[in-house]
């Protein structure tokens, strides 16, 4: 499978401190990747160092198989789409001047601009004033912004940050929508739900360095205590290892009835993440 | 390197948009040097050094500072970050948000010239020397907006650019001091002001090249370190 981002062994300092240590990652061509987080472990720097908006101290950071140095081409930046916490619209112009422009920039026909708020449900404020929009469609015009021209490589930086459920609901649909139709996506997050409902690979980032990294299911599995919870009908609750020992109790207990609920003891990402950091992703 | 006419022009057709969108900026820039225009129309003098103030006005409060703000603007609300991390080049953008500011200052400099009725002597070298002061000026605008951190504070960064280009000659004669003196007569507003001076009374080339020359190096000065400012502070908030 072609890599899309490869990262060896990267470093970022400012001045003494080291932001990132020794980074390797890779990014799969198709693929939904995850960094997951908490505030000040190096996400937001990374992201900057993968859409050359900073340059990394050592190491090789390669997108589209050339140096990261290289993107800032324009038919290179044409590839890639990106979405932060802070990209800012023009508040004085209505959704589609914003749009219009991004079009003109990107050469896409501005027919698309209809298609995409259509997407995000946004096609009747196309001439509403941006600021008169609320912080979730103003972040759903800046994801619209950022898909107009059909990236091949979509970075997120934090994208339902301070979004209600829905809007954020709403933005997951589209963002799965968007990576079936084969665009990368690089995601950077604090939000574990957010991190497990959308991405296939999922690193852990922790003072700089990469401290776990596979699919949720696998993380789950590898970090768990393979232990399963009964609930039985007289209300207690057991917990079985999974072991010859423990499949025999869980059959006897099906036979005679007397079970009413089994569950595996998987933890959850931000468990995972606090035993293997000591905090949490908060 | 790429570039790209269209999207110079996407910037300057939104940058267009946004500004007839924010009309006191546009008031407030505008009418300072054409309103000093129509006060020297009034005062019936046919002397074209005195056009040196509505010009220098236009330059500075029209130029640097609509400049100034735009770029403050961009910067604060991270637009400038979304710019940038498009296909257009650094180059492209820059150009794109200099150019409707140039094409301002150029309309109020014409505008403060028909005001005031005073006949423009030497029309080649006066375009050159404005030509080279809007150069100045924008590129003294992109500095101050891309050092402030927010559209009020270019206000706080860009007053004694004003105090010190639009009011130089008040300032040397009030102080009396003959360093102050030398330094104001090496600003290029001044330098503007000696030229059309020699101008008015028949000079040429020969009379105004120290003031050209003066004029073309703080250009050049003022150039290089916006360039230089660009590079180091279009994505610091």
């Amino acid at each position: 499978m072609k890599h899309e981002i490869e990262v060896r062994q990267m470093m970022k300092s400012f001045g003494k401190k080291t932001a990132l240590n020794g980074v390797d990652f890779h990014v799969q061509q198709g693929e939904i990747f995850g960094l997951l987080g908490p505030s000040g472990s190096g996400k937001t720097t990374m992201v900057k160092i993968l859409t050359s908006q900073l340059l990394h101290t050592s190491g090789s950071v390669q997108v589209f198989g050339t140096d990261v140095s290289k993107l800032r081409d324009s038919s290179q930046m044409k590839r890639i789409g990106i979405l932060t916490d802070n990209s800012g619209l023009y508040d004085r112009l209505t959704v589609y001047e914003n749009l219009e422009l991004f079009c003109k920039l990107y050469d896409v026909d501005v027919k698309r601009i209809d298609e995409v708020l259509e997407e995000v449900n946004l096609i009747q404020d196309k001439k509403t004033v941006v600021s008169k929009l609320s912080k979730g469609m103003k972040q759903r015009i800046t994801l619209v912004r950022a898909l107009l021209h059909k990236p091949e490589l979509l970075f997120l930086d934090e994208p339902t940050s301070a979004l209600d459920p829905a809007n954020k609901k709403q933005i997951h649909t589209s963002l799965r929508k968007l990576n079936e139709s084969g665009t990368t996506i690089f995601l950077s997050t604090h939000d574990m739900e957010e991190a497990e409902s959308l991405c296939q690979r999922l690193a852990f980032l922790h003072d700089g360095k990469i401290v776990a990294l596979d699919q949720p299911h696998n993380l789950r599995v590898k970090y768990g205590d393979s232990t399963i919870n009964l609930v039985l009908r007289n209300g207690s609750r057991i917990q079985i290892k999974q072991n010859e020992a423990g499949a025999q109790s869980v059959a006897q207990y099906i036979t005679s009835g007397e079970l009413m609920s089994i569950h595996s003891n998987e933890p959850t990402l931000g468990d995972i993440f606090i035993q293997l950091t000591g905090r949490s992703l908060q | 390197m790429t570039f790209s006419i269209q999207r110079v022009s996407a910037i300057i057709v939104k940058d267009v948009k946004d500004l007839f969108k924010n009309s006191y900026m546009i008031l407030i820039t505008i009418l300072f040097p054409l309103g000093m225009a129509a006060l020297l129309s009034d005062s019936d003098s046919d002397d074209v050094s005195m056009l040196g103030m509505p010009i220098s006005m236009a330059l500075v409060i029209t130029g640097a500072f609509v400049q100034a703000t735009m770029m403050a603007e961009e910067k604060e609300k991270n637009t400038l970050r979304a710019l940038l991390l498009s296909p257009a080049t650094r180059m492209e953008i820059i150009l794109g948000k200099s150019l409707l500011s140039s094409i301002i200052t150029i309309l109020v400099v014409i505008g403060s010239i028909l005001i005031s009725k005073i006949q423009i002597p030497e029309f080649f070298y006066f375009t050159i020397m404005i030509v080279l002061s809007i150069i100045i000026f924008i590129s003294f605008g992109t500095i101050i907006g891309l050092v402030s951190r927010t559209v009020m504070e270019t206000s706080i960064v860009g007053l004694p650019l004003l105090v010190i280009f639009a009011y130089g000659t008040i300032i040397s004669s009030a102080l009396d001091n003959p360093v102050v003196s030398t330094i104001v007569s090496y600003l290029p507003t001044e330098s503007l002001s000696s030229a059309l001076l020699e101008l008015g009374q028949n000079g040429g080339f020969s009379e105004i090249k120290w003031h050209l020359l003066n004029i073309l190096l703080w250009a050049i000065g003022s150039l290089v370190l916006a360039v230089i400012v660009y590079g180091r502070r279009r994505f610091d908030k």
